[in-house]
């Protein structure tokens, strides 16, 4: 059908009735096609699929009535109005006819006027068919596009999130979607010092949307992380990026926090997510980290704040990171499974290992068989106390490569104290340093061996920092208050570091020698305090033997403001 | 959601009721065009005493009304916070951006 000209199929043994049907059609500005029988009729309706059909109901052979069944029985996607045209005008006749399958019934002989008003309501009736075929196939066409959408989407945030970290043996989590997938984003990476980072995020919103707007995150997270950035650091850097991407309306609550078991601290950025939680073992909650920021995305860098909250683990435990799905999951009566009661659940399973478990049921029971309202998902940490300090950082074996073929390479680097205020120095020395070969490999000591020293020069030798007040209660936090305090004030101060590859005596090493302006520090003191196999839970002193412990030799200069160190490729 | 606008001297209130999530999306924008659209309106009040809910695209709505308050001069109040509102609102530490008032 071509705008509002049909294809009109008449059937009628009647010469005279198919003249006058006829041209009343053409004078209208349709086309008509002709049969004489109900067979003809049919084979004509198959072969030319007309937009309307006038029938007569006496003819030889097959009769209207049974030409109508079987039109009626073809399959079909669209309606065709069929209009009995007959001169059989009892009831019985009218109903037969309309119960074989046709719309209409006019008795015969009709006037052309009347013939004339059926074929415009006929074709009003049809154009607006015609109308609705077509919203219907943009509707499917619509539903392709964002089932589409929506499969890329998935894929792609599946991948996302099933990243290598998340299998981390110290973690476990869950991520349920309200839609096809979720928009909760879940992730995790160990850093070069070994340091667990894990970030809960949660967009405004769910499914596409949403997934769209958390996506940006992950390779902030994945790639500072792997560099060794502080939390803040990346909690800035992601800020940043959202801000820059997203429109003013979206953002993403995200809980990061960051575990390191050699420190036994636990650090927490919580910006829009309900409170992150640490529970000891024995069930009780010693640490609560409420949000205390407004979500990425929405706060300009210039105002955006990084501070995150740390405490020191004296005793094994979970940390538990949930979007506020988790919170809100009602039950059939509409009630809150609520931050208390997730936290009920993980409390009452003695086994340690067993609570996540306990809480995935007791949310299933909870929800009673119903999706959420909203993504819902959940990290657990595992925190262990690592009784015996023990180096755990076992050099990697030098390949043959590297061995006796070593070319000579050299950095040398020099900070101010403007500098100092906002560089993180370590990570930006290992960017360089991880592009040399020879090095690359031994990316994870080389960065606990540099941050120990270059921390050791910062704090000790330019901030003057007591290393003994982390081992007073609640020393950790006062020592890192200062530390900050005392930086964002440092107004004069320069730290060098150099490293050279070289080959001595036919082996490949890195010599490292940090130096500072400072007066210098009691240095054998700090030798001399810990020892690494003891029981010694002394938090200071740790750096250093663990130094000592990775580096064939330790040097230091007097005063103490000056360390040379050999590391064995 | 249903939502009341009242305009006293400079200022305008929008009285929210019921739900306020994504599908109140075009009333609220409807409501809050028409505040930002006149220049005598300094300060326009959103007013929760009679919301039950709210979700983050509610947020979402709140930081785009804010943005363009901001744009035209006028400023934002949030007043009549209580119960699962104030929550939602503390937790996204929205204090820090919108002025709140009881």
């Amino acid at each position: 059908m071509s705008g509002s000209s049909l294809k009109i199929l008449i059937a009628d043994d009647s010469p005279a009735n198919l003249k006058q049907l006829e041209a009343v059609s053409r004078r209208a500005g349709h086309q008509a096609i002709l049969a004489t029988d109900g067979q003809a009729a049919v084979d004509l309706y198959q072969a030319e699929s007309p937009d309307l059909v006038f029938m007569d109901v006496m003819m030889p052979g097959m009769d209207g009535i049974e030409a109508v069944r079987r039109i009626r029985a073809l399959p079909t996607d669209k309606w065709t109005p069929i209009v009995f045209y007959s001169a059989l005008d009892g009831m019985q006749d009218i109903v037969r006819g309309l119960d074989a399958g046709g719309d209409d019934y006019l008795v015969k002989p009709a006037t052309i006027p009347i013939l004339q008003a059926k074929l415009n309501a006929y074709s009003r009736l049809l154009a607006l068919q015609q109308k609705e075929l077509g919203y219907i196939e943009e509707l499917k066409a619509w539903r392709q596009d964002s089932e589409e959408q929506s499969r890329l989407g998935a894929h792609v945030m599946e991948r996302l999130t099933d990243a290598e970290g998340l299998r981390d043996p110290m973690i476990q989590s869950f991520n349920l979607p309200a839609d096809t997938f979720s928009g909760d984003l879940l992730c995790a990476a160990r850093g070069p010092g070994d340091v667990l980072n894990v970030m809960l995020a949660d967009a405004t919103g769910h499914g596409l949307s949403a997934a769209l707007s958390a996506m940006p995150l992950t390779q902030v997270f994945y790639s500072m992380t792997a560099k060794g950035f502080p939390l803040s650091s990346i909690a800035e850097e992601l800020n940043r990026k959202l801000k820059a991407l997203l429109p003013s309306d979206r953002f993403v609550a995200a809980t990061l926090a960051s575990v390191d078991v050699r420190n036994q601290t636990v650090e927490v950025w919580n910006g829009g997510n309900p409170d992150a939680v640490f529970m000891a073992s024995n069930g009780k909650v010693s640490m609560q980290w409420s949000s205390n920021h407004p979500p990425l995305g929405v706060l300009p860098p210039a105002v955006f704040s990084s501070t995150t909250e740390t405490v020191v683990c004296h005793e094994p435990g979970q940390l538990l990171l949930c979007s506020d799905g988790l919170v809100e999951a009602e039950d059939p009566e509409g009630r809150w499974l609520g931050l208390a009661g997730s936290l009920d659940l993980l409390s009452v399973e003695e086994d340690l290992k067993r609570r996540f478990d306990t809480l995935r049921k007791g949310l299933d029971r909870h929800l009673a068989g119903r999706a959420g309202r909203d993504d819902i998902s959940c990290m657990l940490v595992h925190v262990p106390v690592e009784r015996r300090r023990e180096v755990r950082f076992s050099q990697p074996v030098p390949t043959p490569t590297h061995q006796g073929r070593v070319a000579d390479w050299q950095l040398s680097l020099a900070y101010s104290s403007p500098e100092l205020r906002y560089i993180d120095v370590v990570p930006a020395v290992l960017g360089f340093m991880t592009q040399v070969e020879a090095l690359k490999l031994h990316q994870g000591t080389l960065f606990l061996v540099i941050s120990e020293l270059f921390n050791n020069a910062l704090d000790h030798g330019l901030l003057g920092l007591d290393s003994s007040t982390k081992n007073l209660v609640g020393g950790w936090e006062i020592y890192m208050q200062h530390r900050s305090e005392r930086l964002a004030e440092l107004t004069s101060g320069r730290i060098a570091l150099s490293f050279l590859v070289h080959e001595d005596e036919g082996r490949a090493v890195l010599d490292i020698d940090v130096s500072d302006s400072g007066p210098g520090f009691d240095y054998k003191a700090q030798m001399g305090t810990a020892d690494l196999a003891s029981n010694d839970t002394l938090s200071h002193g740790r750096g250093l033997a663990l130094v000592r412990g990775i580096c064939s030799d330790v040097v230091f200069s007097e005063p103490g403001n000056r360390v040379w160190a050999r590391y064995l490729l | 959601m249903q939502i009341a606008s009242e305009v006293a001297g400079n200022k305008a209130t929008l009285n929210l009721n019921g739900r306020f999530d994504f599908h109140s999306h075009r009333d609220f924008r409807a409501a809050y065009e028409n505040a930002l659209g006149e220049t005598g309106i300094r300060e326009i009040e959103v007013n929760f005493r009679a919301v039950d809910y709210l979700d983050s695209s509610a947020l979402g709505m709140l930081l785009l009304l804010r943005e363009k308050a901001e744009a035209t001069g006028k400023s934002v109040v949030l007043a009549g916070l209580q119960g699962t509102v104030k929550q939602v609102l503390d937790i996204a530490n929205f204090g820090k951006l919108f002025s709140v008032k009881g």
